[in-house]
């Protein structure tokens, strides 16, 4: 065969250091649901990014970081929460979730951003409420990691503890609006989605969340 | 102490070397689950099952015996004996005496029985030569005497002659829902998270790896899965079990009528908080017993003394479960502050709890 032979030539080194296996554009990307994929450039989450979604505190943020894991935990990848005290399993279930391959670290206890590490190997998408105001340091060590491993990072922030580092994508709700009838019916929530590079351009989008299924639509 | 009746069947006490007892002893819990979903498996050989609900469901004890033992004839095809009594400790000795105590008779019957059945020789032996001889007048002696004389299990022994503690600790084969859980093929060693076609993928093995690293650094219960099982409201249904323990089989797929439908809030507190709800006037806003509020709520404070305008409010919705056991009665309210933020509260014993907020 050619590929033992000791004929073979050899390539120059400087070649081989360039050479990377083929991949598609397609397969870099973790796929979206409705309604993020035809609102997010790309129409989906490009591997090594990092997503920060921001929100006053109730208004919907955690909802949204959940959202954004639809679609690909439905298509079999692993999910890690971390730092989300008390989710609430059946709203995470009625958004399309599957709670087989989600992993929770409910209260890191000081070491969220070492855990969020530790689970960056396992895991294809991140969820990560930090406790308090993440360090310069820590959010660049984690950002270098997630980019290194391919995974997607969803740091869920509060408005006044924000993310110290610029995302390339991020979700910045500004207005939560419910709609009621003999209970809570639907939430309209009121999306800035703007990014880095071919995401730069922002816009402001209305998106259902949860609405009376307890899914994600467009609004 | 709760009437329970016990069944003894003798004949699957002891362990058949080929395995069939722990067979035959499944089959039969399976049997007795259909006919109440209370029943325990004690031991092999014993059972329990409380017997105040199906006795309303069969209409009688009497029905109830009847119907146990048919089911264990048809069964296993041996007799089984049952025995009713107040507390696991007295029904197993009734089950093995074959006898029905009538409601307040389990004291009187428990005073009679020889020290022997206590299960502890020394303390039988050191009894009989003071001249104690029932289990009576064991209870009889102060319980420092007794802690004086034995060590703290013989003191466990002593409450249970007294009638203070309902069974004794050598009573449950700790290890028997394990292996039933084994034979059943619910156990760990089985519990992987399978793929698309049964097999596990590569994802699932990193997934594994990652949950072992954070648990090395955290402990053993930091890292969870969660579940859904049957319930009405989003603090029951949902399960969190760390990440190794044996699954839990029951899926949320029987219908549950009067279930708060979805959307569910995204925050599920483990550990409700305490609230005040306040009417318009600042007074303490009650649920009357006929599921009524007795004013429109106006506000709400939380224990740091924060104070949010409610804006609008949906329920109550009473809900009552249990009425033949334990009598939780519960109401669901949610509302809406002037924030925007939405809260379920509930209402329990006459006060206001925080359980759920809609993030």
């Amino acid at each position: 065969m050619f590929a033992f032979s000791s004929t073979r030539p050899t390539l120059p080194n400087d070649l081989v250091a360039t050479l990377r296996p083929v991949t598609l554009a397609k397969s870099r990307t973790l796929p979206l649901g409705e309604p993020w994929s035809s609102l997010v450039p790309g129409a989906g989450l490009r591997r090594g990014s990092t997503v920060v979604v921001q929100a006053p505190p109730g208004l919907g943020g955690l909802s949204l970081a959940l959202s954004l894991l639809t679609e690909s935990s439905a298509r079999g990848h692993w999910a890690a929460v971390v730092g989300v005290d008390d989710p609430g399993v059946v709203a995470i279930a009625d958004l399309g979730i599957d709670l087989r391959r989600v992993l929770f670290v409910p209260r890191p206890r000081g070491a969220w951003a070492e855990s969020a590490a530790d689970l960056l190997d396992g895991v294809d998408l991140l969820i990560v409420r930090p406790p308090s105001r993440a360090s310069h340091g820590a959010a660049r060590r984690l950002m270098d990691r997630v980019r290194e491993r391919g995974t997607v990072l969803i740091v869920l922030a509060e408005s006044h503890a924000p993310w110290p580092l610029p995302a390339d994508l991020s979700f910045d709700i500004t207005q939560a609006q419910w709609a009621t009838s003999s209970r809570l019916d639907a939430r309209y929530l009121t999306v800035r989605v703007a990014g880095r590079g071919e995401a730069a351009r922002a816009g402001e989008h209305v998106v259902v969340l949860p609405n009376r299924r307890g899914r994600a639509e467009a609004g | 102490m709760e009437r329970l009746l016990a069944i003894w069947v003798e004949a699957l006490c002891e362990e058949a070397p080929d395995g069939s007892t722990l067979r035959d002893y499944a089959a039969l819990l399976d049997a007795l689950t259909v006919l109440c979903p209370f029943t325990e498996p004690i031991r092999l050989g014993l059972f329990t099952l409380p017997l105040r609900g199906p006795s309303r469901f069969f209409g009688g004890e009497r029905a109830v015996l009847d119907a146990v033992g048919q089911s264990v004839r048809d069964v296993t095809g041996h007799e089984p004996s049952l025995g009713v009594a107040d507390g696991l400790f007295c029904a197993e000795v009734a089950a093995r005496q074959n006898l029905v105590l009538t409601p307040g008779a389990t004291d009187s019957f428990r005073r009679s029985l020889p020290l022997s059945v206590l299960g502890r020789k020394d303390v039988a032996t050191t009894c009989q030569r003071l001249g104690l001889h029932t289990v009576g007048s064991f209870a009889d002696l102060e319980p420092a005497r007794v802690a004086e004389r034995f060590n703290k299990h013989a003191l466990v022994l002593h409450r249970v002659a007294r009638g203070e503690l309902a069974e004794l600790d050598t009573q449950r084969d700790l290890k028997l829902i394990r292996r039933l859980r084994q034979l059943r093929g619910e156990d760990a060693a089985g519990d992987e998270q399978m793929g698309f076609f049964g097999q596990r993928g590569a994802g699932d093995d990193r997934a594994d790896a990652a949950a072992h690293r954070v648990r090395r650094r955290l402990g053993a219960d930091a890292v969870l899965l969660a579940s859904l099982r049957g319930g009405r409201v989003p603090e029951d249904r949902a399960t969190l079990v760390p990440w190794g323990s044996p699954s839990l089989a029951g899926r949320d797929v029987a219908p549950w009528p009067g279930q708060l439908r979805a959307p569910s809030p995204a925050t599920t507190l483990a550990h409700p908080v305490s609230v005040q709800l306040r009417d318009g006037a600042d007074h303490q806003i009650v649920m009357g017993a006929r599921g009524f509020l007795s004013e429109p709520p106006g506000a709400l404070l939380f224990s740091n003394q924060t104070r949010r305008d409610v804006v609008w409010h949906a329920g109550p919705w009473p809900l009552v479960e249990r009425w033949w056991s334990l009598n939780r009665r519960r109401a669901h309210l949610q509302v809406l502050l002037a924030t925007g933020e939405a809260l379920l509260l509930v209402a329990e014993a006459s006060r206001w709890w925080l359980v759920g907020i809609y993030d």
